[in-house]
């Protein structure tokens, strides 16, 4: 809702306007109608918003009996007070955009969202979608029950580097930890500014110390720590955040990374001003917008840090997916909807949009522009994938975490001392 | 500002108000309305909500003073009210101070003077939000104007990312609010020195006064009302303080710059805490009420405020 | 104060006086002068040589600024909803001290002490509040959550504003008025209207800067870019675009200029306007 708000802003949570297009569509259907499945959602345009229309116009055709009647919000809308207005409503929309993780497991607790296990267990659907989609901690489950058709996945983060500086600077990514501080000294020794960073929000450098931290404390532990379990203050967080404290000592960090906007520092990185930049997927649709024509960038994952770990190869993403209301008129039409919808044909539509499908093979088959592809080869050779901490965990203790990596990138506290201070803050919030 | 305006006569002889019965309430009523309605009742709704944990979807649920104790426990909230007190001491300076030195430096019917007033008095009618967005170009530390000049006379050492450490962001949130808001006590403090005789000056100069002898010994004693008034909206002010902080820094680096109105707005928005949030308003609106209250006492005391 | 002074030529002191204010107010004025003519040049101007005036004045950053920036609607949404917020709580304030000074009836004192808090209270002591209220109202992302907020927050200062003006002002013409047998609201309509029409625009004024540029609430009651208005815009695209110097600069310029140009017209009636709420 602020602007200038954290991921969460990103992720979207809007739902109040919607309320009243929920009420203002209550009118009785007459027996001889169609029944009437509405879908609620935040694309407002661009070529997401084309291929869905034409994949429903696909569906109303081969089914006449249904009609689909979409219901549509601008981002920030939709997640603030849009959607959940129509939630509440006495005619909930049949199916709603959502994301995965805490959004969802809300609406599982509160009733929102229907139970799918059912209907993703009958022919296979569930088997059609590629198996981290339905991993613990990507927050499609709600006590190992599904309560969302995933639909899209989204990076949190990736480093993007400036093709040119590499090449001036005779470096490649990184095939390890110790190969990217090593030119991480290499840039800054010639004077570049190696990473730029706005990390005024904290989640710019947050989401990316946190995909760190999950590759270097055990799983369980990491689960352990953000649900408030058991504390930060551990060798291995130690060993994370140590990790962060070698890229400010290589000299890494751009010097107003505490009080640079997220925005001003992709603009710093299109204008060539920093050779990295650590940031979510969508640094794609702003490059049309904000960088010079030439400007020639590409990316890769966080590299290899403990061989041992067992998500030594993760990727840092998001799941966005459609979720059904179990008190909405017509919820089994719904699911003959978005059975349609993520049948492997419509998916890759769906991936040549510029959506990253879940579903198997989809993003193989659809004709790709060379940055997709390069994302979805990522996402391919990705082991496993991992959720940012702000839509899995509290996002007090998420932000609270990120705040910790902040005092190490800025040289304010040692990763020992910001530890302790991210123990000593949690304690509150239990 | 709080001098009994609303207070009328209690008599209703010839100067007093007239008996009007229920037609007085039809006219308060269109105002009595909108205000009670948007200023009246989510103040009182916020005392029900700050006892519960609400996220502003699910069933709020009633925790009773959880919130406070947390509030009283978060460091972070705690040190907003430090860092708020040391930008309304900062305003002190830059604000109400300049604008008194600069009132008494603008004081003069010669030519010229008045277009100077007026420039001087111009970003007080600025939006925050634009005036927050140029200075964050000003202090940027790559293309801004300041670290510009400082390479520019060969002072490149000094330049400093502004509003990225915390020694230097919040004196620079000051430096702005000086910049917006000093030509309004300018103002405030310019017509109050107008109506000084000005024999009491001729007096004191025929004796060997100098300038300065009579600023302290004539003019500051005859202002104190005015300088009375300009701290108790510099304080007031400073706890509403939201937008310049919103622009310019959003509470960064390391909270350093976090007040009130901006740990809270995180509180209730970024981190969907909305009874939380709204408990830390309850705890702002008794601290800015119990200030004003003290403030009140010793006004009515010192003969600014009559009632 | 008479002006028959200015003849004298200036004694050194007087220009030392005058020196030290132009050198002031000139430095302080700087930052919005750089960002007028910052807006005609280019990005690359600006970074090579951020002092110098530009090469040749780019006229298009302002059409592009005008374009992007939706700069348009948000004037539109700032002029609707300032205006209709000023008309409101002007009027309904006036109507309320009238009532408060010249008026009797039950509950008057107790009424009169509720609308006092109001001028205390900081906005974002129930901005939450009014937020989760204005959504059970269903009005967030309406025009009217900023109309009626702002309305009812401007409420309290104009009342008291006007009530001291109403006190100040003779009330012979309105007992003449009650003689002839006019009824009350016939007194407040032709009567005291009239006579407080200067005071009224003082507080117009105020409330209309005041209003005008609001943050807090537009920011928070609204999310469609759409329905912005222009500081909460701003902020947005500034963040946005917030490398292209020469784009925020042109905006800058395009949404302050007119506040400027409002405020040297009558300067005398803002001056007055603003400094009332302080110097009552």
């Amino acid at each position: 809702m602020l602007p200038r708000t954290h991921a969460l802003t990103r992720r979207a949570f809007s739902l109040l306007a919607l309320g009243a297009a929920a009420w203002g569509s209550a009118s009785l259907p007459t027996l001889a109608a169609p029944a009437e499945v509405r879908i609620t959602h935040s694309m407002t345009g661009g070529a997401q918003k084309e291929a869905f229309d034409a994949i429903v116009a696909a569906f109303e055709a081969a089914h006449p009996d249904i009609k689909i009647k979409q219901i549509v919000y601008d981002d920030d809308l939709y997640s603030d007070t849009g959607l959940i207005t129509q939630l509440k409503s006495s005619s909930p929309p049949e199916i709603y955009f959502q994301w995965a993780g805490a959004p969802t497991q809300r609406d599982a607790r509160e009733g929102f969202a229907m139970d799918l296990s059912e209907a993703l267990g009958a022919e296979g659907w569930k088997d059609s979608f590629i198996a981290p989609a339905f991993s613990q901690q990507m927050g499609v489950l709600n006590d190992g029950k599904p309560y969302l058709v995933p639909i899209t996945l989204d990076v949190t983060n990736v480093i993007w580097y400036n093709k040119q500086i590499f090449k001036e600077a005779g470096i490649a990514p990184p095939a390890n930890w110790a190969e990217l501080i090593d030119l991480t000294k290499k840039l800054a020794g010639k004077g570049e500014t190696p990473f730029v960073i706005g990390n005024q929000e904290l989640w710019p450098l947050g989401n990316w110390a946190s995909h760190i931290a999950s590759r270097v404390v055990p799983p369980a532990d990491y689960e352990a720590a953000f649900r408030l379990e058991k504390p930060f203050n551990t060798p291995d967080f130690e060993k994370a955040l140590n990790l962060v404290d070698e890229i400010r000592l290589a000299g890494g960090f751009n010097k107003d990374i505490a009080g640079l906007g997220a925005d001003p520092a992709m603009s710093t990185f299109f204008q060539g001003a920093a050779a990295m930049h650590p940031i979510g997927s969508w640094l794609v649709s702003s490059a049309a917008e904000l960088a010079e024509k030439d400007f020639d960038y590409d990316e890769f994952n966080t590299p290899l840090i403990d061989p041992a770990h067992p998500l030594k190869d993760s990727v840092i993403g998001t799941l966005t997916g459609f979720a059904v209301s179990p008190k909405s008129r017509n919820p089994q039409q719904a699911i003959t909807f978005l059975r349609f919808f993520t049948s492997p044909e419509n998916q890759v539509k769906w991936a040549e949009a510029g959506s990253f499908s879940p579903v198997k093979g989809a993003m193989e088959k659809a004709k790709l522009d060379p940055k997709t592809k390069a994302m979805a080869d990522l996402l391919n050779s990705a082991g496993s994938l991992v959720p940012p901490p702000d839509t899995t965990y509290p996002v007090e203790v998420a932000e609270a975490y990120y705040q910790a990596a902040a005092y190490v990138a800025g040289g304010e506290k040692s990763p020992k001392d910001a530890l302790v201070w991210l123990d000593d803050r949690v304690k509150t919030m239990k | 500002m709080t001098r009994g305006a609303l207070r009328v006569s209690n008599s209703t002889g010839a100067t007093g108000a007239i008996r009007a019965g229920a037609t007085g309430l039809i006219f308060v009523a269109p105002a009595l309305v909108l205000y009670a309605a948007f200023v009246l009742w989510p103040l009182a709704s916020s005392v029900y909500y700050s006892m519960t944990d609400w996220d502003g979807i699910s069933q709020a649920r009633w925790i009773g003073f959880a919130n406070f104790e947390r509030a009283f426990a978060d460091k972070i909230h705690l040190a907003s009210y430090l860092h708020v007190t040391l930008y309304i001491l900062g305003t002190l300076v830059f604000e109400v101070s300049f604008g008194l030195f600069m009132a008494v430096l603008l004081n003069s019917d010669r030519p010229g003077f008045a277009l100077l007033r007026a420039l001087f008095f111009s970003p007080v009618v600025l939006s925050m939000s634009a005036a927050g967005v140029l200075w964050t170009f000003v202090f940027d530390y790559r293309t801004g104007i300041i670290n510009a000049s400082l390479k520019g006379i060969g002072l490149a050492d000094w330049a400093q990312p502004w509003l990225s450490q915390p020694t230097t962001a919040l004196l620079c949130v000051m430096l702005v609010s000086g910049w917006k808001f000093a030509g309004l006590y300018m103002i405030l403090f310019f017509a109050a020195l107008r109506r000084i005789p000005r024999h009491l000056y001729e007096a004191a100069r025929l004796e060997g006064a100098g300038p300065v002898w009579s600023f302290f010994n004539i003019t500051l004693p005859l202002l104190k009302q005015n300088v009375l008034v300009a701290v108790l909206l510099a304080v007031t002010g400073g706890f509403a303080g939201f937008d310049l902080f919103f622009t310019m820094t959003n509470g960064q680096p390391y909270n350093s710059t976090e007040v009130p109105a901006t740990w809270i707005m995180k509180q209730a928005f970024d981190n969907d805490q909305l009874g939380y949030g709204i408990a830390l308003t309850v705890i702002l609106t008794g601290v800015v009420c119990l200030i004003s209250l003290i403030y009140l006492r010793y006004a009515e005391r010192s003969h600014v405020v009559e009632y | 104060m008479s002006s028959n002074t200015d003849a004298r030529p200036r004694t050194p002191g007087e220009w030392l006086q005058f020196g030290a204010g132009s050198v002031i107010v000139t430095v302080m004025c700087f930052p919005a002068i750089w960002m007028v003519y910052s807006a005609f040049k280019s990005n690359r101007e600006i970074f090579r040589s951020p002092f110098g005036l530009p090469a040749e004045w780019r006229f298009e950053n302002f059409t592009k600024a005008w374009i992007e920036g939706g700069l348009g609607a948000l004037f539109l949404n700032t002029i609707i909803v300032t205006g209709l917020g000023v008309a409101m709580s002007v009027f309904f304030a006036s109507m309320a001290a009238y009532a408060f000074t010249r008026l009797d009836f039950p509950g008057r004192r107790v009424l009169s002490r509720l609308f006092l808090v109001g001028l205390l209270l900081p906005p974002p002591a129930v901005a939450i509040a009014l937020f989760t209220q204005l959504s059970a109202l269903g009005l967030i992302n309406t025009l009217w959550a900023l109309i009626l907020t702002n309305g009812a927050w401007t409420i309290a200062l104009t009342t008291y504003l006007l009530g001291g003006y109403f006190r100040s002002l003779k009330r012979e013409m309105e007992e003449a008025a009650l003689l002839e047998g006019a009824n009350r609201f016939q007194i407040f309509w032709h009567v005291v209207t009239p006579l407080v029409k200067p005071a009224m625009i003082t507080v117009a004024i105020l409330n209309a800067i005041n209003i005008w540029n609001e943050l807090l609430f537009a920011l928070l009651f609204i999310s469609d870019d759409a329905k912005r208005t222009l500081p909460a815009g701003i902020v947005r695209f500034s963040g946005y675009h917030s490398t292209d110097y020469s784009l925020i600069f042109a905006a800058l310029t395009i949404t302050t200029i007119p506040i400027m140009i409002f405020y040297f017209i009558c300067q005398r009636h803002v001056m007055r306007g603003l400094t009332a709420a302080v110097a009552e």
